[in-house]
């Protein structure tokens, strides 16, 4: 096992990789920005070096920096946490070039996923069906509406190398389509450089879940059973749970295995996401792969009682995968609320400031209680990095164990000095969609844009 | 090819310091009581296998007042201090100049949250306002960028200001990290 690691990421993530890797006699080693330094969540690690100003260009995306500040540390390994550099096909390269382990898959297989239409045609090949849309890239403006005839609308045209909803536009019928493709291929264009797009069926009402898998770098792959992240607003997930209440048992089994030899197939290793839409008529689309460690994968540490941190370090250390998926056996139900310094009640707006009291429970009945944090009470939120406070995770021996559990953790959450999106959160477990499993990723359940005025 | 870089100038009320500007092992310090003059070497920081001299910036001069590193090859990080500074007796350099974008007088726009400014709704378009243009409450000025959310800073005839006025001139620069209070533009 590697006895040093340079963790290449800040807050959360950079405390719970230093967890993990402690819990394994490694090492931790940060980096932080001229910003985050001091800041309590760098007491974590045994050593920081600061790369650069408060800019994420200027710091946590310097891959020089970052490379440099391992190589002196004397680490022998770089994991990317989420975010940032964390799907960075360069970075990882640059890394191997250096003799770093970069705790991920390998450039080359982070490439392919990272650009939409290889990494829909790799999954495709190994068995995942994607949404139905064009084949591959779009020449013209006239391709694309033969295409949609063939497809149907409504559609949607996406970038290759989209992300954050940016080279996208909605498509009702073939009218509108000359005005969407020139406008998403300009903003493909001037985001990413990349003006090339593809198109696909535009689905509504749909759920987003997907599975966690893990490889080896000998082509053993498992599963860890799925996540079902379909509360969201504006594309940013705020509750997850595992499992997914819309799926059957059958069809859990076999997404999960469907997922898990799709991912040996194409030869990957590390942790892994392969994310599905389920259309509100149950048909299940791959939408993409997430070639890293995901903010929700506690509540599959919950229900697998398996580390993920702590795997993925085992995985890059050469290690065989030691767990079978016989060996898996997922246990009860995990729901985890995503605590964000924004303020719901105008419009989201993000609420950095001083954290005068940041306090959780340890333990809330009737199930457990975990809460992931890099902060605490007197704390100061900058305003450059994101907006995630905590996350409190909540696991029952049922889902509605587990939701009681986490009504009373977050009752009993004590946060004053900034506003949070804790309302939020009580109202959709009180919601009667919420608790019956009946959601979607179209809207918020419990949350009107009325509650939200007063 | 560039063998130099430039160190960073700090200054902090009487002290000045010189810090590193990247991530990498600092050598070939120079000993306490040098002198340091502009675009003098100061030693060499090695990074990824290459090395680069270390310059001291334009319009700085003065005595090294700390000692050297403890090891020959010492690694430091992106703003570890490197030289402290103290000032040459009868040395006027950087002096006047300096002192010109202080808003003492005149009417003056200030940040009301923290975060990043910038003058211009994107890289590759104008600015909302040059200097000498015209304000109006209620239009735009800039954009504030706090946790990746991206919002307009609107002209408000607040503390005293005109509800129509010249920028005279700006005090954030584009790109640059504001605090709350900080003054944004000046105005008349």
């Amino acid at each position: 096992m590697f006895r040093s690691l340079l963790i290449a990421n800040r807050g959360e993530v950079a405390v719970r990789v230093a967890r993990a890797a402690r819990e394994l006699g490694i090492r931790p080693v940060g980096i932080a920005s001229e910003a985050d330094l001091g800041a309590s969540w760098t007491g974590f690690l045994d050593e920081v070096v600061c790369v650069g100003p408060s800019a994420p260009q200027d710091s946590y995306l310097r891959i020089d920096r970052i490379v440099q500040a391992a190589l002196q540390t004397g680490c022998a390994a770089v994991h990317p946490g989420w975010g940032f550099l964390a799907e960075n096909s360069v970075f990882a390269a640059i890394c191997a070039q250096h003799g770093l382990t970069f705790v991920g898959p390998g450039p080359g297989i982070m490439e392919r996923l990272g650009l939409k239409i290889p990494a829909k045609s790799a999954m495709a090949a190994a068995g995942l069906a994607g949404i139905p849309g064009s084949e591959g890239l779009l020449d013209s403006l006239d391709e694309a509406r033969e295409v949609a005839e063939r497809v149907g609308y409504p559609l949607i045209l996406k970038a290759d190398a989209g992300g954050g909803g940016r080279g996208m536009r909605r498509c009702l019928g073939p009218e509108q389509l000359a005005e969407a493709w020139s406008q998403a291929s300009a903003e493909a264009q001037a985001a990413f450089g990349n003006g090339s797009l593809y198109l696909e069926r535009y689905l509504t009402g749909g759920r987003h879940i997907e599975v966690q898998i893990l490889a080896d770098n000998f082509g053993h792959a498992i599963h860890l059973g799925d996540r079902e992240c379909s509360i969201q607003r504006n594309h940013q997930k705020l509750i997850e749970e595992s499992p997914s209440p819309a799926l059957s048992q059958d069809q859990r089994e076999s997404l999960g295995l469907r997922a898990a030899a799709a991912a040996a197939s194409i030869g990957y290793s590390g942790a892994g996401t392969v994310e599905f839409l389920r259309a509100p008529d149950g048909q299940l689309y791959f939408m993409e792969m997430n070639a890293r460690l995901q903010v929700e994968h506690p509540v599959t540490e919950q229900v697998s009682g398996v580390d993920l941190v702590q795997q993925q370090l085992h995985i890059a250390a050469n290690e065989s995968l030691e767990l079978m998926q016989s060996d898996v056996s997922l246990s009860g139900c995990s729901i985890e609320c995503r605590i964000n310094a924004e303020d719901p009640s105008r419009d989201f707006c993000p609420t950095p400031g001083r954290l005068e009291v940041f306090e959780f429970p340890t333990e809330a009945g009737p199930g457990s209680l975990r809460v992931d944090t890099h902060l605490q009470s007197g704390d100061e939120i900058s305003p450059y990095y994101d907006s995630l406070l905590a996350k409190v995770i909540a696991h029952g021996n049922t889902r509605s164990e587990a939701l009681e559990t986490m009504l009373t953790a977050l009752g009993a959450a004590r946060i004053e000095g900034v506003a949070t999106t804790l309302p939020l959160h009580l109202a959709v477990l009180a919601s009667e969609a919420f608790r019956r499993g009946e959601y979607d990723t179209s809207s918020i359940p419990g949350w009107e844009a009325g509650a939200a005025a007063d | 090819m560039k063998d130099t870089i430039e160190l960073i100038l700090r200054r902090e009320g009487e002290s000045t310091r010189l810090v590193s500007p990247s991530v990498g092992v600092f050598t070939c310090a120079l000993e306490p009581g040098a002198l340091l003059g502009p675009g003098q070497v100061a030693g060499v920081l090695t990074a990824s296998g290459k090395s680069l001299k270390l310059v001291t910036p334009p319009a700085v001069c003065g005595r090294i007042a700390n000692e050297r590193p403890e090891r020959v090859q010492q690694p430091v990080g992106y703003g570890t201090t490197l030289y402290e500074l103290s000032p040459i007796e009868s040395a006027g350099v950087g002096a006047g100049a300096v002192e010109s974008g202080s808003p003492e007088n005149g009417l003056i726009l200030y940040a009301d949250q923290a975060g990043r400014f910038y003058r211009r709704p994107s890289p590759d378009e104008a600015a909302y306002v040059e200097e000498g243009g015209k304000l109006e409450v209620g239009m735009a000025i800039g954009l504030i960028e706090i946790m990746k959310t991206f919002s307009q800073v609107l002209y408000e005839a607040r503390g005293g200001l005109p509800p129509r006025a010249k920028l005279v001139r700006w005090f954030a620069d584009d790109g640059a990290e504001v605090r709350e209070g900080d003054p944004l533009l000046e105005v008349e």
